[in-house]
């Protein structure tokens, strides 16, 4: 309630200091970057000057917008449209070598706008050598980075039928703990207990996981250097930050090789601007050999056929019926709170970081990561320990374990 | 009328990407906007694939980050620039540009430290456009996007459609075939800059209230009207609208006193009843009914400020006069009639090395100086008057 009388001002100060400040961690005397849309220009200057304010060096924003790469997709050629402009190489080179904090924005202002293009253009036009360096930086570790979303009115008709930015607002500020008197330490307390969540599982040391449910029966194996990892990631050189606001899910890495049997996904997913309904996925020998969907599968093998490990997992997500996102009720149509709301997987690229030694064999490396959402009160998940003993891990939405205690 | 407001937008794009930029099949398109452009620059993309563009690259600029570094950054921050940001510069070369104006917010710099915001600058990366000018190695244009902060500087109130009214007979959009239009419009003022250099004039002499100024001209100096082309051989209109004939003056000979017509709008302030003494080339005083300081300021800025950099004929025909608007935006205001601009030449008018004769600075200015009042003279090398302008009124053979 308190939210309701804060100004729209004061509302995105707090927010943009919540992202430097919790989320990316800028550092004193840091280069810092923020990427979004133009849309989401209100949230990009608030986060300009809360970096300013925490003793930032330069801040860059690069605004990107989606007419524009509707237009590259409708009229490009075919081999502009996974280019990547030398300047905007550069540029990502340079966030990396000068170690930036990046705050990256999303929030899509126009959900359909790339609906009527052909998926398979659609899900080819992305900037490629952008992804590996990217890509790079992220397995490396070198920044401190954090993702937030930036309520608008067109996301706010995609969830509600009618452009209520102001109840948008509210439900992203619980989703952050915004709603908090004080958000910073309730953050420290959400990320401590995620955090033990993770210290359970590693000590289980689990060789697979099992998920069972409607149109789902899903085996998911792990290497045995899989960390799993809670809300805080830390860089190469030590800074701690929470890459996702909001998080709610605990992680880790599976064998790109031991992935088997079908899963159909519990909850829509927006993709590139189109939305899938509906996606069951067949994986055998780790490989995703079949795609279903009610709507947008064109997009979904676009992407996969992107390149040779894209058809392959690079992370698998537990998130149970606590979740703030989950507690909404609500569909976001954007994978940053969707995912929290329940487990998931993504196929594509892994994260080195919930690996002990990096990049091992089994690791996935792709240009992609798209996280899709197969967990429910109907999902049923065990953990599988390598003597072949099972351990409920969720049943009904409820964390079994008694880490959270 | 929404259907004919959104053809409106279509067509403006067109016009820049194919009379303005004139983009050629194959090329990369470079546009440069702040964000609140961002339906202008979403057609100008459109219409740049349609011309054949082989990549469009906008780059959007955001006054509100800049005010944040100027406000809150350190001072190192004012002159950070980015290596990327060179390269994107230098990736210009060879291809096709187009920059959109119309400032959406014209106060938003005004309350702070006007030191710290004259320091805020990136010279290497304004370096490197500016060799490209010199090297004609990028076809480019500027558009004006209508918005409502601007309308609300030049009207007082923010009426963005009486804007766009006013916009689209600047730029000939009200014409049934713009394209043509355009082709017949530069035509004509490739015949009065035909006509001005077969004169050969020696000096231009200026009369009017407060005004009583002569400038030398250059022999290898070329009258020349806005239509450019490329070091790539490619035809294109820089500035959109453009009324003008303009040359190169010699910067050691010019004298007399000059008084302003128009009001200047220059870093955020309005300069009124500017009043320039000259001698030996060179401004010696600078009066003003109001913002003087801003002149004198930026005089002060380097060396060569204070001689001149081009002299530019307009007449009574020009669309952008017959508005009676002010715009507060020189790409249009320059063009409502005479104008004259101390600072760095306009490489463009000489057919080899221009010389001494042409000033170098950093700072271009043009303001205002003619009207119904003005009377602009040329003098031969032998003396002779022949009248240019008088009453507005175009006196040459068309």
């Amino acid at each position: 309630m308190a939210a309701a009388r804060v100004t729209h001002d004061e509302r995105l100060s707090r927010y943009a200091e919540l992202a430097v400040r919790v989320g990316a961690n800028v550092q004193p005397g840091q280069l810092v970057e923020v990427i979004g849309r133009v849309e989401h220009a209100p949230v990009a200057r608030a986060v300009t000057r809360a970096a300013y304010e925490a003793g930032a060096r330069y801040v860059d924003v690069y605004y990107s917008d989606q007419h524009l790469r509707r237009a590259l997709i409708e009229y490009a050629a075919e081999d502009v449209l996974s280019w990547t402009p030398p300047w905007l190489l550069e540029r990502a080179v340079e966030i990396g070598d000068e170690h930036a904090a990046v705050v990256a924005l999303t929030g899509d202002a126009e959900p359909e706008l790339l609906a009527d293009l052909p998926g398979e253009r659609v899900g080819k036009a992305r900037m490629l050598d952008l992804a590996h360096e990217n890509n790079r930086q992220i397995n490396e570790q070198l920044n401190n980075w954090t993702v937030v979303g930036v309520p608008n009115e067109g996301w706010a008709k995609q969830m509600f039928g009618e452009p209520d930015t102001d109840r948008l607002w509210e439900l992203v500020e619980f989703c952050v703990r915004l709603d908090e008197d004080d958000p910073v330490a309730a953050w420290q307390r959400h990320v401590k207990r995620i955090g033990a969540r993770a210290r359970a599982l590693n000590e289980m040391q689990v060789d697979r996981l099992h998920f069972t449910g409607p149109g789902t029966d899903l085996t998911i194996g792990l290497l045995p250097e899989s960390r799993w990892q809670g809300c805080e990631s830390e860089t190469a050189a030590g800074i701690p930050y929470v890459a996702n606001m909001p998080t709610e899910e605990v992680f880790t890495t599976p064998d790109l090789r031991r992935t088997e049997g079908v899963v159909r996904s519990t909850r829509p997913l927006a993709l590139y601007g189109q939305i899938v309904k509906g996606l069951e996925v067949r994986f055998e020998g780790g490989r995703i050999v079949d795609v279903h969907a009610a709507e947008g599968e064109d997009v979904v093998r676009g992407q996969i056929e992107t390149d040779d490990q894209a058809p392959f997992l690079g992370e698998v997500a537990l998130v149970d019926g606590t979740s703030r996102i989950g507690k909404t009720g609500m569909t976001f149509f954007d994978t940053l709170f969707d995912e929290n709301a329940t487990c998931h997987v993504a196929y594509g690229s892994a994260y080195a970081e919930a690996v002990e030694g990096g990049v091992i064999e089994g690791v996935n490396v792709s240009t992609v990561h798209t996280d899709f959402m197969i967990g429910g009160p109907e999902v049923a998940v065990d953990a599988v320990l390598p003597d072949g003993t099972e351990v409920p891990l969720l049943r009904d939405d409820v964390w079994q374990l008694v880490s959270d205690t | 009328m929404a259907g004919a407001r959104a053809d409106r937008l279509e067509r403006y794009a067109q016009l820049a990407v194919r009379v303005g930029a004139n983009v050629q099949k194959g090329q990369t398109v470079f546009v440069n906007s702040q964000i609140e452009h961002a339906p202008l620059a979403r057609a100008i993309t459109r219409a740049a694939y349609s011309a054949g563009a082989r990549y469009v690259d906008v780059h959007y600029r955001d006054q509100h980050v800049r005010r944040a570094m100027i406000e809150l950054g350190p001072d190192a921050a004012l002159t950070y620039e980015p290596e990327w940001l060179k390269t994107l510069a230098r990736a210009n070369a060879g291809e096709a540009q187009i920059a959109t104006t119309g400032d959406p917010e014209p106060d938003l710099l005004s309350d702070l430290d006007g030191e710290r915001v004259s320091r805020a600058r990136m010279k290497g990366v304004t370096e490197i456009y500016r060799q490209q000018l010199v090297d004609r190695s990028v076809n480019w244009t500027i558009v004006a996007y209508p918005n409502d902060g601007w309308a609300e500087q030049v009207f007082g109130e923010p009426d963005i459609e009486r804007l766009w009214e006013a916009v689209a007979a600047c730029t000939r959009l009200d014409e049934p075939d713009p394209v043509a239009a355009w082709r017949e419009h530069m035509q004509r003022l490739e015949a009065r800059s035909a006509k001005l250099n077969e004169l050969a004039f020696d000096s231009i002499h200026y009369r009017g209230p407060g005004t009583d100024f002569r400038a030398g001209l250059l022999g290898n100096a070329r009258w020349m009207s806005a239509l450019f082309r490329s070091r790539d051989g490619v035809e294109y209109v820089p500035n959109m609208p453009t009324e003008e004939v303009f040359t190169t003056p010699d910067c050691r000979r010019a004298e007399g006193t000059i008084r302003s017509t128009r009001p200047l709008a220059l870093n955020g302030e309005v300069i009124e009843g500017l009043q320039l003494t000259v001698a030996g080339g060179r401004i010696v005083e600078v009066e003003a009914d109001r913002g003087a300081g801003i002149v004198r300021g930026q005089l002060e800025s380097d060396e060569r400020a204070r001689y001149f950099g081009e002299l530019a004929l307009v007449d009574g025909t020009s669309r952008v006069g017959q508005t009676g608007v002010t715009f507060f935006d020189t790409l249009f205001d320059e063009n409502a009639t005479c104008h004259i601009a101390y600072g760095f030449g306009i490489p463009e008018v000489f057919d080899g090395e221009p010389g001494e004769g042409m000033n170098v600075s950093n700072v271009h200015t043009d303001f205002m100086i003619g009207g119904p009042e003005l009377e602009v003279d040329g003098v031969t090398k032998d003396g002779e008057v022949i009248p240019i302008l008088r009453e507005d009124t175009w006196q040459l053979p068309e």
